[in-house]
């Protein structure tokens, strides 16, 4: 029997053992092989390619996402060759050389690779056919998605995965050589020493982490840490920061809690109890490593799919804070199309120049009554009634660090009038392009001010971001001067689809991989002590343990591995969101929510898979 | 007196079809509350399978085995796990700890799964640690203890809950012959002093000898029966080897 022959029977005949590998290959092949599929796409890049930025994202990305794989692989690599050691062992027993097991284990590696290449690649191909047809959708493009089956890709996928099999190959050899026969049969490790909770740990751990959160929420401009480390700086202070904060807390204060809580023993002397916190104690030291890996890959996912989602959400209403009329401009009006018109009215406005030392400002004064109407047809609940010599200011673009705030002062005019600013709105009803910053006057002080009259058109429509054929009819009658001061609302949507919406591409797609290889780390990682406490829970099962008590211990020593990293990082992404919105100026508290139970959704799902999976592996175990 | 273990014509077949195995079959005896009893055969006669059986780790075939007013062969697998944890102890010969938990809490493990209160745990661990003499170990992992002290901290762990019926499976199997003679004592010291009844499964005619009773299984079958009544152990141990020479035992092992 060929070195070759022994190889495929017992890959054959191992066929559940090598399942799990397998499948894990072909799914980082499936992930990779879509992303550069996407990435080396004609229309994608049609799309998006006129940006250099997106270009520069997505070869960052794939940097990324290339890390992440080579994680995910050499850890079902180290599960899979972690059960493989018994076997090896046994030929190695049985007088086969080392040199001729390894060259064994390499040829099954070479099957092992080939055959998940092949399977990605196929897979691969019909993943990233539905994944361009989802997201050229959330872009907003109405582009139906056919493409090529890129060969390009499939060279690039073949190579890099080539290096990356014939690493683990390697890694396969370096086990047989550097173990001895001794180790090989006592593979899983046995006594290790009970680990020790570390007051300073915890100490320097509570104080990174803290130290992090705080430059995090502290105002970017105005911080001493911000400016002393730079704009560019002190993100990366504060993500390294964080994550050697979070390794000491997850070693220190886990240990320090399971210890405590096996210590009371009213509660610990209860039931299966003793068992759930033993076993996390036991593995503390592998877990802390793993759950803090766990919870900085959620933060990632998390704030990144946040962030981009917020941008995503906030871009409707930031057009719509800023044009509050389907379509606006100067001078006269012209032809539209009276369907889904709602309202379609000329303004009678001043324009008012301020002159300041370095610049000139241009503002709209708007009358009481104008606006009044205008805020009923625009469905705002806000009347106003402004008394002789006031005014009320609606600035969309108001920003407390660098705007200044009239409110209480007089607000003098280019021709030495002035008025008093009552108030400050930050909602407009005139679109900030091409009227700026309102003023409103009542109607005897705007007859009285001396300015350069002009006529607005302002048309508000039904459906108004799919009103791009009006939008075009208007445009075509404009003049070309009166193009230069014409606003949409569907263009200005379009506009900011197209940036944010290769954004989202990149996010989400990110955002996907990421919480799988979460999810996938987590699966593995639980299934392979799974099988290390098949054993115990034999001997449970003996002393009188039933099924039901089993897996109550087993949801809750799953649901610590699956919660606490979790929960520390969304923890830690509320942060970094909170400096996002900060940097961006907006309000993403609730798209952020969204995503952050999406996420927690999907992640629970994997919870019940695993605790399922754990079970099944336990009560093999038991027969 | 009524039985505490009665045992009906029981038997236990593997496999199916034409490829069956027969490992035990017909086998019927009775238990008194307080004995200590042992069963002896050659290597795959049918001892552990038995034992497995009557410990309701594995479900006979046929038969009927009765534990006090409990017919095991009609229960469910989770009323069996109760009925474990209620009435039965165990003894292994792998000693089967859990090596994420020190002495005491092994010992304490069962008493856990049985809801006894926090405090009187205490009292009943610290008790039968003393009979057992590991008073000193109990808060060492079990890596950190000689085989004969993990042996006896299993028979802590199954006597703790001072069940009806003890299940010692080759527990001195594994042991140095000082250890083993020391665990013996204690086991027929606990079985006289607190009328504990013990099982014990081995083919160690030395281990043998500490019983008052001995069942002989021969190829999935009762076949012989001896009693040590007033005998001295030296003498019952001569007749153990007799019987063992006699069925074509493993007279070796003893040696």
């Amino acid at each position: 029997m060929t070195l070759f022959s022994l190889a495929q029977k017992n890959i054959q005949q191992n066929l559940s053992n090598y399942f799990l590998y397998i499948a894990s290959m072909v799914f980082s092949i499936v992930i990779y092989f879509t992303f550069v599929t996407l990435k080396y796409n004609d229309e994608i890049s049609a799309l998006t390619g006129t940006s250099q930025r997106v270009q520069g994202l997505m070869n960052a990305s794939s940097i990324i996402l290339l890390f992440f794989i080579v994680i995910f692989i050499a850890y079902s690599n180290s599960f899979f060759m972690k059960k493989r050691k018994k076997e090896v062992a046994l030929y190695s027993l049985l007088g086969v050389r080392k040199q001729k097991i390894g060259l064994m284990l390499f040829f099954e590696n070479l099957v092992i690779g080939l055959i998940s290449l092949v399977l990605g690649i196929v897979i691969g191909f019909f993943m990233s056919k539905i994944l361009l047809t989802v997201l050229v959708r959330l872009m907003g493009y109405e582009v139906v998605a056919n493409f090529t089956f890129s060969g390009q890709a499939v060279l690039n996928t073949v190579v890099i995965f080539s290096i990356l099999f014939l690493f683990t190959s390697l890694q396969g050899y370096r086990v047989i050589y550097q173990f001895k026969l001794i180790d090989l049969f006592h593979a899983e490790k046995q006594g290790e020493k009970m680990p020790r909770a570390s007051i300073f740990a915890a100490m320097v751990g509570t104080i990174l982490v803290g130290f992090g959160y705080y430059t995090s929420v502290t105002d970017m401009f105005t911080s001493s840490i911000w400016r002393f480390f730079t704009v560019l700086g002190t993100p990366l202070l504060v993500i390294g920061v964080t994550i050697f904060g979070t390794y000491l807390l997850f070693h220190s204060v886990s240990v320090f809690v399971l210890t405590a809580l096996k210590k009371a023993t009213a509660w610990s002397w209860r039931g299966l109890n003793l068992i759930g916190v033993s076993q996390l104690l036991y593995r503390i030291r592998g877990n802390a490593k793993s759950l803090s890996i766990i919870a900085i890959l959620s933060a990632t996912t998390i704030t990144a799919g946040g962030g981009v989602f917020g941008i995503y959400y906030n871009a409707e209403s930031s057009v719509r804070l800023a044009t509050p009329n389907t379509f606006m401009w100067k001078g006269d009006t012209v032809n539209l199309p009276q369907k889904d018109v709602v309202y379609n009215e000329a303004l009678n406005v001043k324009n008012l120049r301020v002159d300041s030392d370095f610049a000139f400002f241009e503002y709209t004064l708007l009358k009481e009554s104008d606006y009044n109407h205008l805020a009923k047809l625009q469905g705002l609940e806000r009347e106003l009634h402004v008394v002789d010599g006031s005014a009320i200011l609606l600035d969309v673009m108001y920003d407390e660090r660098f705007s200044h705030d009239f409110t209480g002062e007089e607000f003098k005019l280019a021709n030495n009038e002035s008025f008093y600013v009552e108030k400050m709105y930050m909602e407009s009803v005139l679109n900030f392009f091409p009227a700026g910053t309102v003023l409103v006057v009542n109607d005897q002080e705007f007859a009285k001010t001396t300015a350069e009259d002009l006529v607005m058109q302002v048309v508000g429509m039904k459906n108004d971001l799919k009103q791009q054929a009006v939008s075009k009819v208007i445009y075509d009658q404009l003049s070309p001067e009166q193009q230069e001061s014409f606003s949409s609302v569907p263009q200005s949507y379009e506009d900011s689809m197209a940036s944010v919406g290769s954004l989202l591409f990149v996010g989400s797609f990110l955002g996907l991989v990421f919480l799988a290889a979460t999810g996938s780390i987590i699966y593995f990682k639980i299934l392979t002590e799974a099988e290390e406490d098949q054993a115990k829970y034999a001997i449970l099962n003996k002393i009188g343990v039933s099924g039901k008590q089993m897996v109550k211990t087993i949801a809750g020593q799953v649901a610590v591995i699956f919660g606490a990293p979790l929960l520390v990082g969304i923890l830690h992404s509320a942060f970094a969101l909170t400096a996002l919105s900060q940097l961006f100026n907006m309000d993403i508290t609730k798209p952020v929510i969204i995503w952050m139970l999406a996420y927690t959704a999907i992640y629970a799902i994997y919870y019940v898979f695993t605790v399922r999976s754990f079970y099944k592996i336990v009560k093999q175990g038991a027969k | 007196m009524t039985p505490l273990l009665k045992v009906q014509n029981v038997g236990k077949v593997y496999g199916n079809g034409a490829n069956v195995f027969t490992a035990l079959s017909n086998i019927s005896f009775e238990v008194e509350k307080g004995e200590f009893v042992g069963v002896m055969g050659p290597s795959g006669a049918g001892k552990s399978t038995l034992l497995n059986v009557l410990a309701t780790i594995d479900t006979p075939t046929t038969g009927d085995i009765v534990i006090g007013d409990s017919n095991l062969a009609h229960m469910k697998d989770a009323g069996l796990a109760d009925f474990r944890r209620d009435n039965l102890g165990f003894i292994f010969q792998d000693y089967n700890l859990l090596d994420s938990l020190t002495v005491r809490e092994n010992i304490v493990l069962p008493l856990a799964i049985a809801k006894v209160p926090a405090k009187e745990i205490n009292t009943r661990v610290a008790h039968i640690a003393g009979l057992f003499g590991i008073g000193d170990l109990l808060d060492k992992y079990p890596y950190q203890i000689s085989g004969g002290q993990k042996q006896r901290t299993a028979s802590s762990r199954a006597l703790v809950t001072e069940p009806q019926l003890i299940f010692a499976d080759e527990p001195t199997g594994a042991l140095d012959s000082k250890s083993a003679t020391d665990l013996l004592e204690r086991l027929s010291d606990l079985n006289k002093s607190q009328a504990s009844t013990i099982m014990m499964v081995t083919h160690d005619a030395f281990a043998a000898s500490f019983c008052q009773r001995i069942l002989f299984i021969q190829d999935g079958q009762l076949s012989k029966e001896i009693h040590r009544g007033t005998q001295t152990r030296k003498q019952f141990f001569q007749e153990i080897l007799q019987v063992l020479a006699g069925i074509g035992g493993e007279v070796n092992d003893v040696i």
